[in-house]
């Protein structure tokens, strides 16, 4: 490791990523607090602790939807993109709202009980015969247990502590978070016919999330299956046209892995998309005297060799490239660590 | 002892455990374990959370002997598992969603507003 750890590593975008989402919960709960209650018909006014739950339940079911939207938004359309780099901050603001939910929810129907709200909790809503009148707090427990756990091993630390395979595989988790979420709605505020608006933020919301996930998993299939050129093994990564300005082409293989192509000046070299820090996707990265800046953390690699400049010594792959006219040709097997390959001149043809 | 109380109970025993392993783990393990973490103590009181409710998991990464710097990784990991995750749940959601509506009730009885403060109340004008 070469960076020692922050509590927040605070960057300019970030602290506007943060003000914007909390200015957008704020006015969402604003508004929803004026005007829900307009909504409802003669005699079915709510008390305030009842409209500041179902503020606070559905502001957090939207935000479950919205930050489970990023991942394949982000996949299917670079734009996106900077919405992924601050995803985990996302992640603990939904946290909160849930937690204000909850809390809403324990100070009103259970604060009054003779028992521990805890043992209330648990004690009310055990027809687990019916469906109908199915309890649907444990849902909403269990969910906002997986979201607090998520929370709490958002930072850095953690992906180091628990190596990066069993961090992702935890934080996969969240599906589980939002399928329990729903059925939290779907057996609680869903079963009275009178409330309108939320059948149309989980159904449409849903149909959303399903849609952009199953699109954004096909395009990749369809890419992954992208075959060689020839019989020596080399694929064509694209035209020399399609190395975008002061960023990586993005090449991803039939393995699973994907290479970044760089243009710097007149010549193109190939490395390993992947950081060696957290996998942040350095074909996103910005180039500064011959390394790429990794766009999550600000780790920077040598494209000729892959290496993190002295004192540093994260490396990632290189790899091997060739051009055929304006077709650049990329061998798909990744250097050893640390192998120096010359960037190919570009000559007469990028022109 | 019901159901709930041992529930809560077993709750409370968790989250107690969790805070000693936590806690524990901040003083003596954390900076053997992890050289980012020498000399950087602004974030610990971040991880005691985490550390409380997977007190597990801590212990076995604690104990277990460091491994060897990784190689990094070339290919991002759960691709087919997403892509059949999501699969699934384009199936249960829909299914969820469907019994919930059937399963809806029209006859909720809605009960008559009474006013229980004495104070001028805005809403019920
Ligand atoms: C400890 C955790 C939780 C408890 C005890 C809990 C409890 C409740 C209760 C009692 C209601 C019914 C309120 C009413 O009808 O007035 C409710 C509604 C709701 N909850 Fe939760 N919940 C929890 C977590 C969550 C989470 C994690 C989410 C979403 C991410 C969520 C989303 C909702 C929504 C959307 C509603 C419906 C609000 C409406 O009627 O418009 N809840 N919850
Ligand atoms: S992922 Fe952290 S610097 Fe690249």
């Amino acid at each position: 490791m070469s960076v020692s750890y922050r509590p927040v590593g605070w960057t300019r975008s970030k602290i506007v990523y943060d003000a914007v989402l909390i200015a957008g919960i704020g006015l969402y709960l604003a508004a929803f607090m004026r005007s829900a209650p307009r909504g409802r018909p003669a005699g079915t006014l709510l008390d305030d602790q009842s409209l500041a739950i179902k503020a606070y339940g559905s502001c957090a079911f939207l935000l479950l939807t919205l930050v489970l939207m990023i991942g394949p938004l982000a996949r299917l359309d670079a734009r996106f993109l900077p919405l992924l780099y601050n995803r985990r901050h996302f992640g603990v603001i939904t946290c909160t709202v849930a937690a204000a939910h909850a809390m809403a929810v324990f100070d009103w129907y259970f604060a009054y009980s003779p028992l521990s709200p805890w043992v209330a909790l648990f004690a009310t809503d055990t027809t687990w015969g019916d469906l109908r009148g199915f309890p649907f707090i444990p849902f909403g427990l269990a969910a906002f247990l997986i979201l607090l756990v998520l929370a709490a091993t958002s930072h850095d630390f953690w992906l180091n502590f628990l190596t990066p395979p069993v961090w992702k595989s935890l934080h996969m988790s969240v599906y589980a978070a939002y399928g329990l979420a729903v059925l939290h709605v779907a057996f609680g505020a869903f079963q009275d016919a009178r409330n309108a608006g939320l059948p149309v933020l989980v159904f449409g919301g849903s149909t959303v999330l399903v849609t952009l996930h199953l699109a954004a998993a096909w395009r990749e299939h369809r890419l992954d299956r992208r075959g060689p050129v020839d019989a020596t093994g080399w694929i064509a990564a694209g035209r020399i046209g399609d190395v975008p300005a002061g960023r990586g082409l993005v090449v991803p293989l039939a393995d699973g892995s994907s290479v970044a192509i760089f243009r710097e000046g007149d010549a193109l070299s190939a490395i390993s998309n992947l950081c060696a820090h957290q996998n942040g996707p350095l074909g996103e990265g910005r180039l500064r005297d011959g390394c790429v800046i990794c766009p999550w953390h600000g780790y920077e690699y040598r494209l000729r060799d892959g290496c993190a400049p002295a004192p540093f010594t994260e490396r990632v792959a290189t790899y091997k490239l060739k051009l055929e006219a304006d077709m650049i040709l990329l061998d798909p097997k990744p250097n050893p660590l640390g192998t120096t390959v010359e960037p190919i001149a570009i000559g007469e043809r990028g022109r | 002892m019901a159901a709930p109380a041992i529930i809560v109970a077993l709750g409370q025993a968790w989250l107690l455990a969790g805070l000693a392993a936590g806690v524990a783990f901040l003083l003596f393990g954390l900076d053997r374990r992890d050289a980012a973490a020498r000399g950087a103590y602004g974030f610990r009181p971040l991880l005691l959370p985490g550390l409380v409710l997977l007190w597990p998991l801590v212990l076995w990464r604690w104990l277990e002997p460091p491994s060897p710097s990784r190689q990094p990784s070339l290919r991002r990991s759960h691709k087919r598992a997403h892509a059949l995750l999501w699969l699934g749940l384009a199936c249960i959601l829909p299914a969820i969603l469907a019994t919930a509506l059937a399963l809806r009730r029209h006859d909720i009885p809605v009960p008559a507003s009474v006013r229980i403060d004495t104070g001028p109340s805005e809403r019920d004008e």
